[in-house]
């Protein structure tokens, strides 16, 4: 088994870990492709995940995942997340990346999705407030 | 095996202090040559010009080396240690991806064992290192604002302070109503033009390095001036031996070449700067029979009294946004109100707080740092959206005390590519360190209380925190209880120097890389005079 093959599976997983809401995609759309290929560029990533899925099946059991009500795959990725406590971590963190690395999602934060150089940032242009209370208190250093 | 020419001084390591050594010997017309195991980096390269730049802080630009793993790179057993080293192998070394927060240690943490009873003292002082302090200051060049009563004068500051930005306010607001010291933090980033390098664009995450080279990482700072005075720099080039000659004295070393060729370098004298864990990694892995337990080892104190700064972090989350994710990711604020010792808080020694910037999108839901992520599930985009852009990581840096037992030596099976054997890391904190930590973030979360969040959430010990490599090849008078000298050159070993962060006797509550770059010269300038 490697994560590749199964796709079908982890769009439902992904999309419970992180749901879509307003202008925000589900995982299983966007973070879907990442995750992927993390897995491929590292067995040892993709044995991890591969055992949080057999976990998720297993938690399953005859229901298959993808037909779950919401309550029900919750409580399913709640049980494998207290079994199998690093290979969920991982399959969360991965969602993360991939989800939260994805222009999509930057867009919809409100960020500009370009890259950070050669842009830059503007910072607000504020006053400092002012020192002169730490200067009165004189040196704060130890005399040696 | 093919011979290069005997030269002068012969430097291992191009990163902070081999960097500072190598141009300062060079300035004063020595024949230098550094060998750095890795490359220079291409600021072409870096993973700013990307639109997933961040991705790339979990995989190819992690500070883990064994995350990392690129061909440069060593791999390190960490599995006895509570806390992860940090590094980079570069020309540059770990200034590539430092944050280039900028402190000096304080006149008092020179003399703790004077003033407190405990570690020991250095057997030199902050005045004896004030002039290259100084000096360090003026080739990196440090934003800041002079006048800041936590320290003696110092000089005007070479560009004014990295501004506070929304974020900076907040929190200074909140130690202004404890009545706590704060000051804007000095930070090795220009926010004007300087000495030929271009004001810093406030483009965020300086831990993947800097391509403006506004940050100081000495690829932009010392190497340009050491080259053109003459200095030679040898690139993948991974020293796996100092070599000693019939009289005991360090005569070179072998390395592996950028095609893997075993090449002997022989040299006047040597300068050991490959961090503090390169640094004895190197030593124990060079034994001979003047020395079977490892070069300039006869004290046994090679690798020993490893010391980190333990970090806790504190994020508090507020109700307006921030900003936090603009300008240098670990540089706006230092507070240094708990740094010296007052036994009634349970502990010896102190700490310093960081305020650090906020976190970006990715960051912002592992936890970053801090490492309590948002929940997934159903609540997943209300957690997260209450969290990004409207948190405040305030950082606490805690004094690490020299232990023995908190050591680097060699890894039994563990090698790198060239099948040299590895470092291994046991390291465990102290309780008084924990009691400070502990009494830390409690005061960090009293401030941003006190700066307006609605909730404060702790990391009590970062893991992936060991950024500063301390301790274990230090500096002292006694052969019995030091490896080096206070002229920095190994006792056992008169022409074997060593300058970078394995020197410090004690760690103080602020980053390193200021004064042991600050030693560093301070060593190449007695290494002059002797000369002379």
């Amino acid at each position: 088994m490697t994560l590749s093959a199964e796709r079908t599976l982890l769009i439902p997983i992904l999309d419970a870990l992180v749901p879509p809401s307003g202008d925000f995609p589900g995982a299983g759309t966007v973070a879907l492709d990442h995750i992927v290929a993390a897995a491929a560029a590292s067995p040892d990533l993709d044995a991890l995940l591969c055992r949080a899925l057999h976990a998720i099946g297993e938690a399953a059991g005859a229901n298959r995942f993808a037909s779950m009500s919401e309550d029900d795959r919750e409580t399913v990725l709640r049980r494998v997340e207290e079994s199998q406590p690093e290979a969920f971590a991982a399959l969360v963190r991965h969602t993360y990346y991939g989800y939260y690395g994805h222009l999509t999602v930057i867009t919809a934060l409100g960020l500009d999705p370009t890259p950070v150089q050669p842009r830059g940032h503007q910072s607000d242009p504020l006053e400092p407030p002012d020192l002169a209370r730490v200067t009165q208190r004189g040196p704060l250093y130890r005399p040696t | 095996m093919t011979t290069g020419e005997r030269v002068d001084v012969l430097v291992i390591g191009a990163g902070a202090s081999g960097a500072a050594v190598a141009w300062m010997l060079a300035r004063a017309g020595i024949g230098v040559t550094c060998l750095e195991q890795g490359d220079w980096v291409d600021p072409k390269s870096y993973p700013h010009w990307q639109p997933d730049w961040e991705l790339h802080r979990h995989t190819d630009w992690s500070p883990e080396p064994n995350v990392r793993r690129l061909p440069q790179d060593y791999p390190v057993n960490d599995a006895a240690s509570a806390i992860a080293p940090l590094m980079f192998n570069a020309v540059g070394g770990s200034t590539i991806h430092w944050s280039a927060h900028f402190p000096r240690l304080r006149p008092s943490d020179f003399r703790v064992r004077s003033l407190d009873g405990v570690a020991d003292d250095w057997p030199v002082d902050y005045a004896a290192l004030e002039p290259f302090f100084d000096l360090n200051d003026r080739m990196m060049g440090v934003a800041g604002l002079a006048g800041d009563p936590a320290y003696p004068p110092k000089s005007p500051r070479q560009t004014p302070p990295i501004a506070l930005d929304t974020l900076g306010v907040t929190m200074a607001r909140g130690f202004d109503r404890l009545g706590w010291h704060w000051w804007p933090s000095d930070s090795a980033i220009l926010t004007r033009d300087y000495d030929g390098r271009r004001a810093c664009n406030n483009c965020g995450p300086c831990d993947l390095g800097c391509p403006t080279g506004a940050k100081a990482s000495t690829d932009v700072t010392y190497w340009p001036k050491a080259l053109a005075l003459g200095a030679r720099l040898v690139t993948q080039a991974r020293v796996r031996e100092i070599t000693v000659g019939p009289d005991g004295r360090a005569d070179g070393v072998l390395y592996h070449d950028r095609d893997g060729r075993v090449v002997e370098q022989k040299a006047r004298a040597v300068v050991l700067a490959a961090n503090g864990i390169g640094t004895p990694r190197l030593l124990l892995n060079s034994r001979s029979a003047h020395f079977p337990d490892g070069l300039a080892n006869r004290s046994g104190l090679v690798g020993r009294n490893l010391m980190f700064h333990p970090y806790a972090i504190v994020r508090g989350v507020f109700d307006e946004p921030l900003g936090g994710h603009r300008g240098p990711t670990g540089c706006s604020i230092i507070s240094q109100e708990f740094y010296e010792t007052d036994l009634s808080r349970g502990f010896v020694r102190g700490y310093s707080f960081q305020v650090a910037r906020g976190l970006s999108p990715i960051s912002t839901a592992t936890g970053g740092l801090g490492g309590n992520g948002v929940p997934w599930g159903r609540e997943h985009r209300r957690a997260y959206d209450t969290r990004f852009d409207r948190t405040i990581g305030v950082a606490v840096i805690g004094e690490d005390l020299p232990e023995a037992h908190n050591r680097v030596d060699l890894d039994p099976g563990l090698t790198d590519s060239h099948g040299i054997p590895a470092p291994r890391v046991s390291y465990t904190l102290s309780d008084n360190s924990r009691r400070m930590l502990e009494h830390g973030a409690a005061r960090a979360s009293e401030a941003l209380l006190a700066a307006g969040a609605r909730a404060v959430d702790v990391n009590p010990l970062l893991r992936a925190g060991g950024w500063h490599l301390m301790g274990t090849a230090r500096m002292g008078t006694d052969p019995a209880t030091s490896v080096i000298d206070a002229e920095g050159r190994c006792h056992d070993v008169p022409n074997l120097y060593i300058v970078d962060g394995s020197t410090m006797v004690t760690s103080g509550g602020v980053n390193p890389t200021s004064t042991l770059q600050a030693v560093a010269l301070y060593i190449a300038d007695g290494m002059i005079r002797r000369r002379a």
